[in-house]
């Protein structure tokens, strides 16, 4: 199947982790009336990439369990780590932007506005990004040990947790995006639970 | 030597009309009445397509007690291409297209209601020639999400307004309903907001010689995108005290809630009065982005109490605890 020989490329998966960023770092060298502070474009740009990466990355697992067979799914799980980081690189780039956005010759604004829920959970699911990025190296499951690695990476499901209600308080109006990004996810999470739930019983 | 002979249809000097009083017509009458005039003729044709709104009382008269020269107006461009309208959407890019398609803003009906001896409906141009036509002053604008504007509006003050209403004493606060009309208006047909828009002012601060109804923009009749033809500016709230295309001005004896205040209680209140030192719940309101500066990464200054007026309005709110009263 063509789509599945597509995903196990790592170059494919490579330029889909990339292009996003030339349209999310399209409007500063467009700068228009209508679109009249670029940068705040830009870094809700690179927020929105980064959210839909870590729903979507999140999303491997599941499928894998829910579609053992189904070869797409097993493409897709080879790149559980190029997505995760990519999920942190674009979170990282998107704090960046925020920083410079918020700058007003001191950083008394970021600081004073970081303490704000909206602000801190999504500086919290950053935080957990950031601690999944650098134990995602195969030496640091040798140091963890195998147990531990994986419970301090389920700390993924508290980071998209955060991320979905950083999202939802970030607009005026509840935006219909985060049912978009994290439903499916949360869909797929639900029924691989269930499934799970009913093979235990069965044995 | 030649001797002329006057003409029948000849008219004296004196039966021209002055200048004033076509200055202060519709421009659709004033322009039907008008000779030559190639000039102004030609001033009329630069306005743009879509502005056709109110167009009485103009060309505007710069009002220079309300031209700070410190202030640098915002480009045109600016000021009519990022709006906040969420009647034509909840982007800013939106409002100017979707505004401009087939939505008529004259004629315009306008409301004035309530406790007053003078109640009445009146079209728009017809409003601006009873307030003596407009001019032009030049106000800071801050909206609540941390941005700023330099803005220079065309209309009339609103205490004029106030006047000729006459309000009885157990009037306190005016109410301002923008247009309801989810046919021309799609952010009114999906959910958002409790439609119609709807602000409210204490009746003293309506009569603060800084608040004003604002009718163009840079000598222009407002876009639609901006609010046309009737559009309040409160220059020391944030934006969203602003409301859009008025419809109905009623005089009221108790505080109106407003919309926003009714969709997030802790985030907007009924003063909305610009403040440096309360805080949004999700952001500071200690440094605004000025809109059209610092290129592709912007600029960010200090954000003035009352939005730089606080010598003009503090007086209003004496006694008053602010961060408790935002």
């Amino acid at each position: 199947m063509l789509l599945e020989k597509l995903l196990r490329s790592k170059a494919v998966i490579w330029a889909l982790l990339v292009l996003p960023f030339i349209w999310a770092i399209w409007p500063i060298f467009r700068p228009s009336p209508s679109d009249a502070d670029p940068l705040k474009s830009t870094l809700l740009h690179l927020g929105f990439i980064a959210s839909i990466l870590l729903a979507v990355v999140l999303t491997f697992t599941p499928l894998r369990i829910l579609f053992p067979k189904w070869g797409v799914a097993l493409a897709l799980n080879r790149h559980r780590r190029l997505v995760g980081v990519s999920a942190f690189a674009y979170a990282l780039l998107h704090l960046t932007a925020h920083v410079r956005h918020v700058y007003d010759g001191s950083f008394d604004t970021f600081f004073k506005e970081i303490q704000k829920p909206f602000q801190l959970t999504g500086l919290a699911a950053f935080t957990i990004l950031f601690v999944l990025t650098i134990t995602s190296l195969h030496v640091a499951v040798r140091w963890l040990g195998a147990r531990r690695w994986k419970n301090i990476h389920r700390l993924a499901y508290i980071a998209v947790a955060l991320v979905a209600y950083h999202q939802a308080a970030a607009k005026k109006l509840f935006p219909m995006q985060v049912v978009y990004i994290f439903g499916p996810l949360l869909a797929l999470e639900l029924a691989r639970i269930i499934k799970q739930r009913l093979k235990t019983k069965a044995t | 030597m030649l001797i002329r002979t006057p003409k029948p249809w000849e008219l004296p000097e004196s039966a021209v009309t002055p200048e004033r009083d076509y200055l202060l017509r519709p421009r659709r009458d004033f322009l039907k009445t008008l000779g030559a005039g190639a000039a102004t003729l030609a001033a009329a044709s630069l306005l743009p397509r879509h502005a056709l709104a109110t167009t009485a009382g103009f060309p505007t008269k710069v009002n220079t007690a309300f031209r700070d020269p410190a202030l640098k107006p915002t480009a045109y461009e600016w000021i009519t291409s990022y709006n906040n309208f969420y009647e034509f959407g909840s982007e800013k890019h939106e409002p100017k297209p979707n505004a401009n398609k087939g939505w008529k803003t004259e004629p315009w009906t306008v409301e004035i209601t309530g406790l007053i001896n003078n109640p009445m409906k009146i079209e728009a141009n017809d409003l601006v020639v009873k307030m003596g036509g407009a001019e032009q002053r030049v106000y800071r604008f801050r909206c609540v999400e941390a941005w700023s504007m330099v803005i220079p509006w065309d209309g009339f003050p609103l205490t004029k307004l106030i006047k000729l209403a006459d309000p009885k004493p157990e009037a306190k606060f005016v109410t301002f309903t923008t247009l309801h009309d989810p046919k021309v208006m799609p952010g009114q047909r999906g959910r958002g907001l409790d439609w119609p828009y709807f602000e409210g002012l204490r009746l003293d601060e309506a009569n603060h010689e800084l608040a004003f109804m604002a009718t163009g923009i840079y000598g222009r009749p407002i876009p639609n995108q901006n609010g046309a033809p009737l559009r309040l500016v409160v220059p020391w709230k944030y934006g969203f005290k602003c409301g859009k295309s008025i419809v109905k001005i009623d005089f009221v004896a108790k505080q109106p809630r407003n919309t926003w205040q009714v969709m997030a209680a802790s985030e907007y209140g009924f003063y909305a009065n610009v403040n440096p030192q309360v805080d949004h719940p999700r952001w500071s309101q200690a440094s605004e982005r000025v809109i059209g500066e610092g290129g592709a990464f912007g600029r960010r200054q200090k954000t003035l109490m009352f939005n730089g007026y606080e010598k003009e309005v503090a007086g209003l709110y004496k006694g008053l605890d602010l961060r408790k009263y935002y």
